[in-house]
């Protein structure tokens, strides 16, 4: 449950971004293999991001001041034998 | 109808088939005493007998078909309207408990079946129908509802589809509003972890069935929608499973409609079966057959993200290689280049543009050099013939024209001379321009030696000298020496060396001018005139 530095959106995006600016070809060897470092880590970051373990889901109840908080985990359903998950 | 209804206060017939041991009793009693007027009663009074010969003939309750109008919801709650048809009309009124559970509007116009008991109003005499069921004729009380609110929030542009919320394609986390113990969680729970696993899931738990469901509903929307940001919420489903038309309704009801409606997340909303449409998935941001269709919708398929992942990846590799590939390409260029591979053509280029420059410039100092050496030579020759000039006036004309062609003669020379040493000054090379100038003034020099030399020493055979003093300096005048002083007498054969016994001027006879020529007197035959006169 570690939190990604980026959303997955916005790693995608910033990615897309880096890929297109290389490939255009205006950007200097220097800076392209500078940016090539960073569309590798961006990589990364998104495989990681799909690879993130399944999450229970958290419960809300209303707190004293009637806002939702997390309320624990729920049981985990998705593993009843009717209907397996593929 | 009015009048068959009217005919039920007909006296006589309200006591025909019913006649009761309580309240009949009393009222037959009075109206029927004797025929004759019964003592006047008061208005409370003969309310009280209408009243109660109305409950003693009428139905406790009856069903009326007619139109509604002048409909008045009061600030109480209490419905308050008129039924009527073509020719007649009753007022009629709905109180509080039953008029808010009305799914439809009971609008004007509107044909229903009305259903309740008639009694009369006291406060003013009125007969009024105290409805307590009111149903529209010809379709269901739901189907209107549905069809009034439908047409109610699209008039407020609450479909309008440019009011909807683009939903998140990588929602960080999803926000589930359902009951906790349906099926419908449990669908969209397993589609999730199929999905995207890398949500966060939060369930804020809802009644979806009930009167109360709708309110459930709605201030669990608004709470999660509060929390979204704090919770990094993207989109928030509204989920039920499927069930009648009556098990739906919770979604079909305006409150529910209008917190979805206030959403500030993207809200997808899967209620029901594919055939169910409900108010709640109109009013969404997207609208999803079921539970398990709307979770699909709220995430995408890490399958899929993956591919795109991987996409790019090779797109980024593929491009950052095509810049090197080409860098690579420049830098083999520039090394196979001319520059790269003579390293010293350049300075060889320079080297000879310097050559040039030196060689034009020496040239131009050659030509100065050649110049200064005309302009040297030039007083040289002049000198030359200036000498000969001197003797000019001890010799004779023959001598002068003599002396004339040898100054020309010299002249010419030297020009010539000249002459060549310009022509060969432009050729010379780098090596001896100065040298041959030097050799070309030697040959001049010597040349006008010679000339010189010649000139006056065929005089001097002619029996001529030159007499200088002790200093060498030409004898010109008497006045130049002293007794006892040495001379030279330079002779076509030799040099006298005398000394001086005396000096006498020469007569006025002779005009030349004797004085400057005492020196000839040793040895020499005197000069004839005719050889400097002439």
């Amino acid at each position: 449950m570690t939190k990604q530095a980026l959303s997955f959106e916005k790693a995608l995006e910033k990615l897309e971004t880096i890929v297109q600016e290389i490939e255009s070809g205006e950007v200097p060897l220097e800076k392209s293999i500078e940016k090539y470092a960073e569309g590798i880590e961006l990589v990364k970051n998104c495989r990681t991001i799909l690879d993130a373990a399944e999450k229970k889901i958290q419960l809300l109840a209303k707190g004293e001041d009637g806002s939702l908080t997390p309320a624990g985990e729920m049981e985990d359903e998705t593993d009843r034998p009717d209907e397996p998950a593929p | 109808m009015a009048r068959s209804d009217l005919s039920f206060f007909d006296p006589s017939k309200a006591r025909g088939p019913r006649e009761g041991p309580d309240v009949g009793r009393d009222v037959t009693a009075d109206i029927t005493g004797g025929g004759e007027p019964a003592a006047p009663l008061s208005v409370s009074g003969l309310l009280g007998r209408v009243k109660a010969a109305l409950a003693g003939s009428m139905p406790q309750r009856v069903a009326v078909l007619a139109e509604i109008s002048n409909v008045k919801l009061h600030g109480s709650g209490h419905l308050y309207f008129r039924l009527k048809d073509e020719h007649c009309a009753i007022d009629a009124v709905m109180w509080r408990a039953q008029a808010a559970r009305l799914k439809f509007r009971p609008l004007d116009g509107l044909e229903v079946v009305a259903e309740g008991r008639v009694d009369v109003y006291d406060v003013r005499g009125q007969l009024q129908l105290y409805v307590e069921r009111l149903t529209p004729r010809g379709e269901g009380a739901l189907e209107l509802a549905f069809r009034q609110l439908k047409e109610k929030l699209q008039a407020e542009g609450l479909f309008d589809p440019a009011r909807k919320k683009p939903i998140a394609p990588y929602p960080r986390a999803v926000g589930i509003v359902t009951s906790d113990t349906g099926a419908a969680l449990r669908d969209i729970r397993r589609t999730l972890a199929r999905r995207w696993p890398a949500a966060t899931v939060y369930l804020a738990p809802a009644l979806v069935q009930g009167q109360a469901a709708a309110r459930s509903v709605a201030d669990a929307l608004a709470a999660l929608d509060a929390a979204a940001d704090r919770l990094e919420i993207d989109t928030i489903l509204v989920a039920r499973g499927g069930g009648s038309l009556e098990d739906l309704w919770p979604f079909n009801e305006e409150p529910l409609a209008r917190a979805v409606a206030a959403c500030r997340t993207p809200v997808i909303s899967g209620v029901g079966h594919e055939v169910d449409v409900t108010i709640c998935d109109l009013v969404a941001d997207a609208r999803a057959a079921t539970p398990t269709a709307a979770a699909e919708m709220a995430v995408p398929d890490a399958a899929e993200a993956r591919q795109a992942v991987s996409r790019l990846a090779q797109r980024l590799g593929r491009a950052v290689m095509e810049d090197l590939v080409s860098a690579r390409a420049a830098l083999a260029a520039v090394l196979r280049s001319a520059a790269f591979r003579h390293p010293t053509a350049r300075v060889r280029t320079h080297a000879q543009r310097v050559d040039e420059l030196s060689h034009r410039l020496t040239g131009g100092l050659r030509r100065r050099l050649a110049e200064a050496h005309r302009r040297l030579t030039a007083p040289a020759g002049r000198l030359a013939a200036l000498h000969p000039a001197a003797l000019k006036e001890r010799a004779s004309g023959r001598v002068e024209k003599l002396l004339h062609r040898l100054r020309w003669a010299l002249g010419r020379r030297a020009r010539k001379a000249e002459d060549r040493l310009g022509n060969l000054a432009h050729r010379l090379d780098a090596a001896s321009p100065a040298r041959r100038v030097r050799e070309l003034r030697q040959q001049v020099r010597s040349a006008e030696r010679q000339l010189e030399a010649l000139s006056y020493r065929n005089v001097l055979r002619r029996g001529y000298s030159v007499t200088r003093d002790a200093r060498g300096r030409l004898m010109r005048s008497i006045q130049q020496v002293r007794p006892g002083e040495t001379m030279q007498t330079q002779l076509a054969d030799g040099t006298v060396h005398s000394e001086v016994s005396s000096a006498t001027a020469a007569t006025p006879a002779p005009p030349a001018p004797a004085p400057r020529r005492t020196s000839r007197g040793k040895g020499r035959p005197p000069p004839g005139p005719t050889l400097f006169d002439s």
